[in-house]
């Protein structure tokens, strides 16, 4: 997991590209589910850093010790056509920071809901070539406490994304993904009505969460039977302030991050267990996180006929487009 | 073909709606901010230089020259250098004579917030698990000087609001001594582009009020000499953009704002805060505490341990009262740990880290006032600023309630941070590490709560100013209070007793007003 402060929201489709290894697809991946096949998903993953940029300063905090998160994402994908699939996915987050007296945080986090479709895809050299893209928003479904960073769940921002995603399949199962995204975050209100921003003294509660871009590239193989990559990932807050000298980090921050990550799926008739390795490496504004996660997905047929569990751009064999 | 594009169009339509439907309130960004105006003021307090100063002797010690008169070609010829710069204002300039003709007490109130949120920083420890000292001889090193806790910005705020209002008594003297109108009801082809006002021009209340706001706070904000030199400019060259003085007035308003600033930061200079931080004396200080039979004292929760803030500042020179009245108005000891008192207070911080409701985190959110915030004497003087303004109080008011009301903040303060050293009680989490906070662990002592004592003191004052608000500004005090409970960085009885002493303290204050001359 390489949430920067093990705070999710509006960075949640951060968290399902770290840390979901959906065998089914994910907002950011080249997969579908075909038409009528409903993917459930519990996914648990973990993260925790000592090490934080505070601004480009890199440095621990002996008062926080070991600032951890957890959580528990439910989700699902559905097939409306072969061509579009829904994606709905909402987790259970706890934080908790080691050597601290603050109260770490738990609750209900932040609903997604993507809408995803295929525009293009084609046979070429030896392989298929797909396009994707991908509609998401994200609204925040507890009254968790977001001006809490780091220990807060989340960052109570509704977000509105859009992404394109490239991937082409090789008939050998080897694959590459690359995929660009835009996010738009809402302004939150906090409990407090003044506060530090850029330096400057703001009397509101009305916060301003800096859009973000992000953008992941992956190479690896994957067939009906299993799936494995590794990843880097790059995301950056597009405006925002720094964190400010020996304070708490602020949901002004431009929080930026480049991760590594490593992602593996079996599956096993209509189950699949999934895992995720991820290490940020680079950041601005975030801990340097490191983080796993596990999962175990369930696909089953809602509505139309055929295999359900083989989503569609599984297959060893190119599909070319009829 | 034709089927499988409408149904692309059709997918390409439900993501844009998608998209649009959220965008739709997600898209504007900007912040909506108040802007106070400049509005007409309701007084003249035309005897208002008669009325008890705070450092000089009384509005006649310090003497202005004596001003052209109004006749005089010398006058004429200042009329006509006005209408120039008015007339050739930029739009900017014309914004900046709105902004500061909102209020000049208000507006440097506002400056000193800002500066006590920026400093309000503790310093990080060193690698060797020491803690390094602001250094005022170089304040932009970090750890910057100062660190504006809550103590130091009472003070502060004390300093710079006594400076405005004995600046402003003095102001206030000369004008009615002199009696020089308004440069607009001198020449009628002159249009203010503020409220008309019938108070004599000069002194410029507005150049003394960002004199001796400039010269407090670049003593106190050494670093900042830049930032206060361009505002003290801009705020007096805004007076002249908007037709409101002629060069003399803001003259002999620079030249007396000086004159008191120095006498306010001679008085700084001996009241007693360079011994505040002495940590060299701090375990005699513990030595002293055992030896009246106390126990189970404090010690910094921080890793690695920090030394206490100010430990001294409860010998910092008061401003209503004497050093004797400041030990009779010290509260009786809390009860002793292991007392059924004290395990009733220690088991409602349990109770609270298991269920803290949302609305309690909401409350101890909304006053918590912490790093990088203005502290709680400056969410107090925030709303001293809102009750002024709405009030549409003229700046010798203004200063009068903002001084009145900060002495009896740093008052309490130091009266607090007496108790907090003498008693030197430990902090909920220290007694249980099992009890989890909703805002950081202050690292001094508990008892009393210094929001607590703020608090009160500062709702005490301005209910007498402003007693039409009493039950609203004792309910603020006392959810200020609360929140510290709910935060579970106090003990009840730390936060019970903190709100009667800064009641009883900041009666000292209302005593002084009642008597200060104003009839207010």
């Amino acid at each position: 997991m390489r949430h920067p402060f093990s705070s999710l929201s509006g960075l949640f489709v951060f968290l399902i590209a770290a840390t979901l290894p959906l065998r089914a697809q994910t907002p950011t991946d080249g997969l579908m589910m075909s038409k009528g096949a409903f993917c459930a998903a519990a996914v648990y993953s973990g993260s925790q850093w000592k090490e934080y940029w505070e601004g480009t300063n890199f440095r621990s905090s002996p008062n926080l010790g070991t600032v951890s998160n957890q959580n528990i994402m439910l989700m699902g994908a559905l097939g409306i056509t072969d061509r579009l699939n829904a994606i709905v996915a909402l987790p259970y987050v706890k934080t908790n920071a080691s050597a601290s007296y603050l109260a770490g945080q738990r609750g209900f986090q932040d609903v997604s809901v993507w809408l995803k479709y295929r525009v293009v895809k084609q046979a070429i050299l030896s392989g298929t070539f797909s396009t994707f893209v991908t509609g998401g928003v994200s609204a925040p479904t507890t009254n968790y406490v977001a001006d809490f960073l780091p220990l807060s769940i989340g960052m109570r921002s509704k977000t509105a994304s859009a992404r394109l995603i490239a991937d082409y399949h090789h008939k050998s199962g080897l694959y590459v993904t690359a995929q660009a995204g835009y996010t738009r975050r809402s302004n939150v209100r906090i409990d407090r009505d003044s506060y530090l921003f850029d330096n400057r003294l703001y009397y509101t509660n009305e916060v301003q969460v800096p859009d973000m871009a992000d953008g992941t590239a992956r190479l690896g193989f994957r067939n009906a039977r299993f799936q494995t990559d590794v990843w880097i990932d790059r995301f950056a807050g597009l405006s925002g302030d720094d964190i400010r000298y020996n304070e708490m980090p602020f949901l002004t921050n431009a929080m930026k991050a480049t991760t590594l990550g490593w992602y593996g799926r079996y599956n096993i008739k209509d189950f699949s267990v999934t895992g995720g390795l991820s290490r940020v490496v680079a950041g601005r504004n975030v801990g340097q996180g490191t983080g796993f996660s596990v999962g175990v997905l369930y696909a089953f047929r809602v509505f139309g006929h055929g295999e359900c569990r083989k989503p569609t751009g599984m297959a060893a064999e190119p599909e070319p487009e009829k | 073909m034709k089927k499988t594009l409408s149904k692309q169009f059709a997918a390409g339509r439900v993501l844009t709606a998608f998209l649009i439907l959220f965008l739709g309130n997600a898209c504007d960004k900007s912040l909506d901010l108040a802007e106070l105006q400049p509005q007409a003021r309701a007084t003249t307090d035309n005897t208002g230089g008669t009325w008890k100063t705070y450092l000089l002797a009384s509005g006649n010690e310090l003497a202005v020259a004596q001003p052209q008169a109004v006749g005089s070609p010398a006058y004429q010829a200042e009329l006509q250098a006005l209408k120039t710069a008015q007339a050739q204002a930029t739009g900017a300039q014309k914004a900046a004579a709105r902004y500061w003709g909102a209020g000049a007490v208000l507006r440097w109130n506002e400056i000193a917030r800002e500066l006590a949120a920026q400093y309000n920083v503790p310093p990080n420890n060193n690698p060797d698990g020491t803690y390094p000292l602001p250094d005022a001889a170089n304040p932009m090193l970090r750890p910057r000087f100062p660190f504006a806790n809550p103590p130091y910005a009472a003070r502060v705020f004390a300093l710079l609001s006594v400076a405005q209002y004995d600046a402003l008594v003095t102001t206030w003297n000369h004008k009615f001594k002199h009696n020089r109108p308004a440069p607009s009801k001198s020449d009628a082809s002159i249009q203010s582009l503020l409220p008309a006002s019938d108070l004599p021009s000069y002194p410029s209340e507005d150049a003394v009020v960002a004199a001796a706001s400039r010269e407090v706070l670049k003593f106190l904000f050494p670093g900042e000499v830049e930032l206060l030199t361009q505002k003290a400019d801009e705020h007096k060259n805004s007076r002249f953009w908007a037709g409101a003085n002629v060069k003399s007035d803001v003259d002999a308003g620079e030249e007396l704002g000086k004159l008191v600033a120095q006498k306010v930061i001679a008085f700084a200079k001996t009241d007693l805060m360079g011994k505040a931080n002495a940590q060299v004396d701090f375990p005699k200080m513990k030595e002293s505490a055992t030896a009246r039979g106390l126990n189970n004292l404090w010690s910094s929760q921080d890793i690695p341990a920090r030394p206490p803030m100010l430990p001294f500042y409860g010998n910092v020179k008061t401003w209503n009262f004497d050093q004797k009245t400041r030990d009779a108005l010290r509260p009786p000891a809390p009860p002793a740990m292991g007392t059924p008192e004290f395990e009733k207070d220690l088991n409602e911080m349990r109770d609270i880290t298991k269920n803290r409701t949302r609305e309690q985190f909401r409350i101890v959110s909304f006053w918590a006032d912490g790093v990088g915030t203005y502290t709680p004497p400056g969410h107090w003087n925030r709303k001293a600023a809102e009750l002024i303004h709405a009030g549409n109080l003229n700046e010798l008011r203004a200063a009068r309630v903002m001084a009145l009301t900060n002495t009896a903040i740093m008052d309490a303060g130091v009266c607090c941070w007496d108790t907090k050293f003498y008693y030197l009680t430990q902090r909920p989490s220290q007694v249980d590490g099992s009890i989890k906070t909703a805002t950081g662990l202050p690292n001094f002592p508990g008892y009393t709560s210094g929001h607590s004592t703020f608090s009160a003191a500062a709702a005490t004052v301005l209910s007498y100013s402003f007693p039409d608000k009493r039950a609203e500004l004792e309910a603020m005090a006392k959810q200020a209070s609360d929140s510290r409970i709910f935060g579970a960085i106090h003990f009840r009885v730390d936060c019970e007793v903190g709100l009667r002493c800064g009641k009883q303290i900041a009666e000292y204050a209302v005593t002084r007003g009642k008597a200060d001359g104003s009839g207010l």
